[in-house]
Parts: C-alpha cells; sequence; structure tokens
C-alpha cells in the first residue's frame, strides 16, 4: 500500500492536476490574449493618433488632432498604469476608438469613407474576444452621430459630420442600423472565439488528464503485479527450507525411541509449523490488501471440506473429535473465493486450536446460511473460550491472547481486514469455559 | 534374504534441493515403496533421460515426483515438454507435483494438466506416498 502511494506521489504530473490548480490552463490563456491584445491595441491607438495630425495637413486641425487625440492616449495610459488588473482600460479603448472616428471625420469635414473607421475599430475589439468591449465604442458612435447630425443639419457652423447637404431620418437609420450590425457581428465573433478556445482548452486538458489517469493505473497494475510475484517468491522461499526441515524432523523422529529426543523432535516441529503459518499469515494479508475483488460463484461445502482439509494438513495438534457442517438455502452466492478462503481457514484452524483438552465431545461447527441478501456464516465450539474483556482487542494487529498461543497475531486481523474489503461484518460471542462463536454477515454482490 | 515387496519398480524425483529428494529417498527406502530410485536435480536432465530412454520401458520410471520451482526449467516448463514425449514415457510414467506452493494459481494450473495425477505438498511422507499409490491403482482400474 505505501509503495502505490509513494508511487501516485512522485509523480510530477500528478501534481498539475491538484484541485486548485484546476482553471489554471485557461486563467493562462486568458492572460496570453490580454497581453497580446494590449501590444496590438498600443500600435493601433497610436496610428489613429499619428493619422489624426498626418490629416491635419488638409484643413489644418493639427490642433484638434493633438487634443483630442492627446487626451484619448492619456486616458488610456492612465487607466492602465493606474488599475492594470482592471479591464476598465479596454473599454476606454473602446471608447477612443469611437472618439478617434469622430476626430478623423471632423478632421475631413465629414468625407464620407472616414465613417468606415468606426467599423476598423470595431474589428480591432475582436482580440480581446470579451463582446462588452462592442458597447462603449458604439454608445459614442451613436451620440457622436446623433449630436454632430442634428447639429450640421440645424444649420450651426464649423460642425462637420457629412457631405451631404442633409441626410433624412430614413437614410441615418439604415446608417446606425447597418453600424450596430457590425458591432453585433464582430461582438458575436469576440464571444464564439472565446468560448471555442475555452472549449479546446478543457477537451485538450481533459485528455491530458486521462492519459496520466491511464499511466498512473498502468504504473500501479504493474507495481500490484511485482510486488505479488515478490511476496510469492519470498514466502515460497522462506518456506521450502522449513518444509525440508519439517521432513528431516519427521524422518529422525521416526528413526528414534527416546522419550526426550521424540519430546524435543515435537517442538520443533511445533515451532517450524508456527514459522510456516507466520509467513502464510503474512502471504494472506498482503494478498488481501492488494488483490482486486474477484467475483465468482461460491460452493461452500466443496470450499469449506477444502479448508478443513489444509487446516488438518498444517499440522495442528488438536484433532477435534467433530467438525460438523451445515450449510442450508440453494442461492447462488457471488463474492471473492480467496478473501472467504482466509476467513475460513483463520476462523477454523482457531476452533481448533483453542479446543478444551478436557472436554472429549470436542466439536466445531459451521453453520451457513444463504440468502438472496448475503451468506451469514457462523463458526462455533465449545473450547476455552476468550474473556469478555479481551473480546474486542483479538481484532487488533499482532495481538495475542497470552504467551502460550501459538498463533502470530495476525489470523483475526487478517480475518476482520478481509471481512471488510468484502464489504461484511464480524461479531463474536465467546464465555470462557463454555465456547465461542463467531458470526461473520458477507453480503452477495450479485444483488448489488 | 528375505525378498521384499516393493509398491514400484522406478520412481523418478525431479527436485533441485537436495535435502528433498533425500527425504524423499529416505521415506521411499524406508517403506520399500520403490525398488529403484533416480534422482534429477535439474529438470532438463530429467527429460534428457525420458527421451533417451523412451523406447526402453523397462528403463522408464512408473511415478514421476515433480517440483515447481527449479532454476532453468520449472515443473511447469518441464510438463509442456513432456506433454511431447512419445506415448510409451505419456502412459507408463504417471506424474506427481511435490512442492511447498500453496499458491492457488499453481494447484489451478496443477488440475487443468492433465498428465498430472496430484499435486502434494512437502514434506513427502509415508501416508502420502501410500495416498499417491492408492489413487494411481483405482484410476487404473477405472481404465479397465
Amino acid at each position: 500500500m505505501d509503495v502505490n502511494y509513494r508511487v501516485v506521489k512522485n509523480n510530477m504530473k500528478a501534481d498539475l492536476l491538484d484541485e486548485k490548480n484546476e482553471n489554471m490552463p485557461i486563467a493562462a490563456f486568458l492572460k496570453m490574449i490580454k497581453e497580446r491584445s494590449d501590444r496590438l491595441m498600443n500600435y493601433f491607438l497610436l496610428s489613429f493618433f499619428i493619422i489624426g495630425i498626418a490629416l491635419g495637413y488638409f484643413y489644418d486641425t493639427y490642433l484638434i488632432a493633438l487634443g483630442v487625440g492627446g487626451a484619448c492616449l492619456l486616458a488610456y495610459y492612465s487607466a492602465k498604469i493606474l488599475f492594470p488588473e482592471s479591464t476598465l482600460y479596454q473599454f476606454i479603448a473602446s471608447a477612443n476608438l469611437g472618439i478617434f472616428t469622430a476626430q478623423l471625420i471632423y478632421q475631413m469635414h465629414g468625407l464620407f469613407e472616414m465613417h468606415f473607421i468606426a467599423f476598423i475599430g470595431s474589428a480591432i475589439l475582436i482580440t480581446y474576444q470579451n463582446w462588452k468591449l462592442q458597447l462603449p465604442l458604439a454608445v459614442v458612435i451613436i451620440i457622436h452621430h446623433s449630436i454632430f447630425g442634428y447639429l450640421q443639419f440645424s444649420g450651426v457652423p464649423h460642425v462637420y459630420f457629412s457631405q451631404q447637404e442633409f441626410m433624412d431620418v430614413q437614410t441615418f437609420i439604415i446608417h446606425v442600423f447597418l453600424a450596430l450590425t457590425i458591432f453585433f457581428i464582430c461582438g458575436l465573433w469576440a464571444y464564439q472565439f472565446k468560448k471555442h478556445s475555452e472549449q479546446h482548452i478543457e477537451m485538450s486538458f481533459e485528455i491530458g488528464r486521462l492519459q496520466i489517469a491511464e499511466q498512473q493505473k498502468e504504473q500501479l497494475l504493474k507495481v500490484n503485479s511485482e510486488l505479488d510475484k515478490f511476496v510469492y517468491s519470498v514466502s515460497h522461499d522462506l518456506r521450502a527450507p522449513l518444509r525440508s526441515l519439517m521432513g528431516i524432523v519427521e524422518i529422525t523422529a521416526d528413526q528414534t525411541e527416546e522419550l526426550p529426543v521424540i519430546n524435543h523432535l515435537q517442538m520443533m516441529k511445533e515451532s517450524i509449523a508456527r514459522m510456516d503459518g507466520f509467513i502464510l499469515d503474512i502471504l494472506d494479508y498482503s494478498r488481501n490488501a492488494r488483490s482486486e475483488f474477484k467475483k465468482e460463484e461460491i460452493d461452500f461445502p466443496e470450499l469449506l471440506t477444502e479448508v478443513i482439509h489444509h487446516v488438518k494438513y498444517a499440522g495442528s495438534t488438536n484433532d477435534p473429535s467433530e467438525i460438523k457442517i451445515f450449510v442450508e438455502g440453494k442461492n447462488t452466492f457471488i463474492s471473492d473465493r480467496s478473501r472467504i478462503t482466509i476467513i475460513m481457514n483463520n476462523l477454523i484452524s482457531n476452533a481448533i486450536r483453542y479446543q478444551n483438552t478436557a472436554l472429549n465431545n470436542q466439536f466445531v461447527k459451521i453453520n451457513v446460511v444463504l440468502s438472496k441478501k448475503d451468506a451469514t456464516i457462523c463458526v462455533s465450539d465449545n473450547g476455552i473460550g476468550i474473556p469478555k474483556e479481551l473480546q474486542n482487542k483479538i481484532f487488533d494487529m499482532f495481538y495475542r491472547v497470552n504467551g502460550n498461543s501459538v498463533g502470530s497475531g495476525l489470523g483475526l486481523y487478517i480475518v476482520k481486514e478481509a471481512v471488510e474489503k468484502l464489504k461484511g461484518t464480524i461479531k463474536v460471542n465467546s464465555k470462557p469455559g463454555e465456547g465461542s462463536e463467531f458470526l461473520v454477515n458477507i453480503p452477495n454482490v450479485e444483488i448489488i | 534374504m528375505e525378498v521384499k515387496e516393493y509398491f514400484y519398480e522406478r520412481v523418478m524425483v525431479v527436485d533441485d534441493t537436495q535435502i528433498d529428494r533425500y527425504i524423499a529417498k529416505h521415506i521411499m527406502n524406508k517403506i520399500y515403496y520403490a525398488k529403484e530410485i533416480s534422482e534429477f536435480d535439474l529438470a532438463l536432465s530429467a527429460l534428457d533421460y525420458l527421451k533417451l530412454n523412451a523406447e526402453n520401458i523397462e528403463v522408464l520410471p512408473q511415478l514421476i515426483f515433480l517440483d515447481i520451482r527449479m532454476p532453468l526449467m520449472d515443473g511447469f516448463q518441464f510438463m509442456q515438454e513432456f506433454n511431447l514425449l512419445p506415448d510409451t514415457v505419456l502412459v507408463n510414467c504417471k506424474v506427481v507435483m511435490l512442492s511447498t506452493s500453496l499458491d492457488s494459481g499453481d494447484h489451478a494450473r496443477a488440475q487443468s494438466e492433465p498428465l498430472i495425477q496430484m499435486f502434494l505438498n512437502k514434506p513427502l511422507n509415508k501416508q502420502s506416498l501410500i495416498e499417491v499409490y492408492q489413487l494411481l491403482c483405482q484410476k487404473e482400474l477405472k481404465k479397465v
């Protein structure tokens, strides 16, 4: 488990996926647009200013070009320097484009083509990909047209809006309508560009995220299978010499009649069995902690027969006079076979191990009730029992009831872990001297 | 000299661990399990021996105890090659797996190999040797 965790942590790419960085690429993208557009805007505003001065040549409007143009630039750069984080200066730039339009129309004494400059301004603003920036420009143009148009056609001198003698209301409305259409379309493009870019970024980011997740999954699978091989090899290599030793001890015990020697060899056998059990427990622990839930139909009578055979082979010194199995219910039960085997193995070997040697009717009873919903397994015995105050400790890691107990202190801990992996529950009822009863409930995954 | 009844004429033990071969031999000798016991520490040399004597039924072992985890060629790789040997070998030589492995994958794999008669856990002892004999006799009877 630890190793898996470290792998995930070490993956530098994974850090990019931190929650708080979630919107980072989009923010970076918006910043890039802003910087690029600001740069362009410098050139455009400066160009308008210079063009204004150049056009002063025709009707000697240098003063107006310097005054109006200068005021525009001043307003723009002051806003930009004072509020660099706000978008205020962008709106001022938009208004400026409107004012430049009015200025240039005036400088050319209403030359009709100068009205197109409003469209140029509108197109320039698309760069920010913000439709709202079209509004100041539109407002300035409308106010300018209304006021200057009204003044010129009322006969006020030195007001230049159009070279036409008179513009009727219908022409004026068409003029305004076409201008608004351009502003609307440019605003629409700005909006759509932004939407598209955001979607595109999100999509490529999502693809990246999936790729990283996929890589991590592959890595985990690799680590898991390597660990599996490792645990398998280590447990085998630790056990192989033990089993050889067991063989030699058995041969030796067979060759001697001397009681002390036979006793000592028996002790050796018990020690070997204990160490062997310990290794097997560690193997079970590691498997239970890492292996995936493998759905399989569980045939309880067959599984229990196999477990009992295995427990007997494992060389328990106590042999109960009776092991009874009852399986009720005909429902198909689906769960993880290897974990159920681990659970049954430990519960049954405990029941055999902690027999009450004073009795001669020792028994171990295994009762399984299958239903559509779950399996209720009860392993009961008339063994030595567990004192009340220890009953909540027996499931702790490495807890052993007393120094004489032969287990590793892992068995019931693994049982509890395995039951949790199966999303089940385990309970113990016990009275010292009368026996113990372990109640396990495991859900039938077919239903879930 | 008393003439002993042996369970088998010839038994082969394929295991890289010398102590385990010794245990097997010792127990078999003790209960007169086999008249001749041939030992191989490498699966490959055991295979060579079987190939060489494929037509010589008087020399072929009736029973082979095969370890799983061995260097160079493991028990399952041995079985792959063994399956390709002539019928005389396949019919006469019964294979019993003998291992420390409690890996459920190994058990399942051994069960899926039709030529593996049994799967025994180490160490070998008298009871399991006798069980092997009884099981093989039963199988033989069923065939007839």
